[in-house]
């Protein structure tokens, strides 16, 4: 499947709610679940200031943290996409913490977050909140093809924003969501570095595993084991009674 | 020296009230153990979906809390001696653990000589408290600060429930493999156990309980 990936550009978002409510709609969300938030920012130094909107929702990490926690294999990797299947979610809440830009949520005891619209798309349409941005700020397409896109937008607008910038190339391994930025990270509340701790990657691959390795080991060292040392117990024991037999005998 | 006799006499080994917290704390680990493995190995992961194993899991670690206090309830002399023995070696003891490969292998007797628990034991039972302290630990952070511990805390948390857990479960399966091979099981069923068995694997115990050994000739 070839790797896809959305165009957001930050600097093109009026913040006219199309998209949330094209998604609450087509992915028939009940209420109060939301896999999109406008959050409304204000931007620049006085007096230039500025309002604007980060459109918050899953970023689609290629190195995604909730992934690599998730312990059912509720969240996974697909086309580019990072997915979810409520069905088999177990509501630990790993990804919860583990997710650097605080995305999933806990609806009904289990995780809730963009689907990145996997049977729209599957069935060759586009995902609804593209579909209904009136100010061209979605794409989605191919990864490629998209990045050469955010590329180009960044270079049209470095004038009248001179810190723009492209954000996702290579953030947690390049994101699903590549963006246009019109000024830093930090300032749109996007982490300069998303990072995975090394400690949850070494749980996940590691520290399990070797707990189920040697748990397993040692029932099977055991288990062996068992059956030798009963034996010699049990035939220590009847020298013993041999013994007692002999000693009574000879009083 | 054992008599035929001994077969058949038994001693009190354990109290009721002591058989009765050991089977609190042994279902309530293996509660705690097969919830817990279902979030952890993903042959099993698939029944942890829907969270019911996680409410299983946090029933099974309340139980697994309140065996302590419950043990301070119904028999304190016990929970005292349990706690104090675990943590106090004789030089027999020191003994006992450099022949350690013959008991694991079955040989009992001509063991240096053992009081009510053995090395082994003692060494099982102070590592049964020590690990279920940082896996309650673990476990009370996971319960309350799941959702704000950040991903370097969830790891830090879940891999020190991880190791106690892996300590805890070793620990379960030297302690059935011993159990079973020196048949002990009636210890903690009916609280007796034969006279023969404890003149061999407990002398010291039987002689401090001034029943003097009945010698053979
Ligand atoms: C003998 C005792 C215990 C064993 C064998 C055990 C085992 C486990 C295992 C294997 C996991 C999965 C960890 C992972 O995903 O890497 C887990 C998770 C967890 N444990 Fe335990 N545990 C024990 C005691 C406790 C106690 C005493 C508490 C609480 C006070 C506790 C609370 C939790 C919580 C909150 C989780 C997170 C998963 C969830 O929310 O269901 N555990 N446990
Ligand atoms: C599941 C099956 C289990 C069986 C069949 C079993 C069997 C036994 C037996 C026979 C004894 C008495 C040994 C003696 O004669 O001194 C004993 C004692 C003990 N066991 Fe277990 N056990 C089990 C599970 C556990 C678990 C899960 C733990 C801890 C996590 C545990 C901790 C202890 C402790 C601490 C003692 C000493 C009790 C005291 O002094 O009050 N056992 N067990
Ligand atoms: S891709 Fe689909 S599920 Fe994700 S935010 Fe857009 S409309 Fe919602
Ligand atoms: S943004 Fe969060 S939820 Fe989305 S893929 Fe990355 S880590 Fe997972
Ligand atoms: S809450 Fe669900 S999706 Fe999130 S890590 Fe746990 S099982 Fe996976």
């Amino acid at each position: 499947m070839a790797t896809n990936a959305f165009l957001l550009d930050i600097s093109r978002c009026i913040g006219c709610q199309a998209c949330t409510a094209a998604c609450k709609t087509g992915n028939e969300l009940p209420a109060g679940t939301q896999f999109i938030q406008l959050i409304e920012q204000t931007r620049g130094t006085f007096p230039n200031l500025e309002g604007g909107f980060q459109n918050h929702r899953c970023y689609h990490c290629t190195d995604a943290a909730c992934v690599s926690v998730c312990p059912t294999g509720a969240l996974f990797k697909e086309g580019g996409m990072t997915r979810l299947n409520r069905d088999v979610c177990s509501g630990c809440q790993y990804c919860t913490d583990a997710c650097p830009f605080d995305v999933p949520q806990m609806v009904d005891g289990r995780c809730s977050k963009c689907d990145a619209c996997a049977d729209v798309v599957a069935a060759g349409g586009t995902p609804w909140c593209v579909r209904t941005c009136p100010s061209d700020a979605l794409r989605f397409g191919d990864r490629q093809e998209i990045l050469a896109e955010a590329q180009s937008r960044v270079a049209a607008i470095k004038e009248r924003y001179p810190k723009a910038r492209v954000y996702g190339e290579t953030e947690a391994g390049g994101l699903g969501v590549i963006m246009v930025l019109p000024d830093d990270p930090e300032v749109l509340d996007l982490p300069a570095n998303p990072q995975v701790p090394l400690l949850v990657n070494t749980w996940q691959k590691v520290v399990q595993p070797a707990t189920m390795g040697l748990t397993g080991l040692s029932i099977l060292v055991t288990g062996v084991a068992a059956v030798i040392a009963r034996r010699n117990h049990m035939q220590e024991l009847k020298l013993l009674h041999k013994e007692e037999a002999k000693a009574d005998e000879s009083k | 020296m054992t008599t035929a006799s001994d077969r058949e006499e038994k001693v009190l080994r354990y109290r009721v009230g002591q058989r009765v917290v050991h089977a609190t704390l042994a279902i309530s680990f293996l509660m705690l153990l097969f919830t817990g493995l279902m979030i952890l190995w993903p042959p099993m992961a698939g029944l942890a979906a829907g969270g019911t194993s996680g409410i299983i899991h946090r029933v099974g670690a309340i139980l697994f809390m309140a065996v302590p206090i419950l043990y301070l309830i119904v028999d304190r002399r016990g929970a005292k001696e349990l706690l104090v023995e675990s943590f106090t070696y004789d030089k027999d003891d020191l003994a006992w653990f450099k022949h350690m490969g013959q008991y694991f292998l079955g040989h009992a007797v001509g063991m240096p000589p053992q009081g009510r628990l053995n090395a082994g034991q003692k060494l099982h039972h102070a590592g049964v408290v020590i690990t279920s302290a940082t896996v309650v630990i673990s476990g009370i952070l996971m319960w309350y600060a799941k959702g704000s511990l950040g991903a370097g805390g969830l790891a830090m948390a879940a891999t020190i429930h991880d190791l106690s857990m892996l300590a805890l479960t070793v620990l379960l399966v030297g302690h059935l493999y011993f159990t079973f091979v020196y048949k002990a099981l009636s210890s903690m069923t009916t609280g007796y156990v034969s006279k023969e068995d404890a003149e061999i694997e407990h002398p010291k115990w039987i002689e401090e309980m001034g029943q003097p050994q009945v010698t053979g000739d």
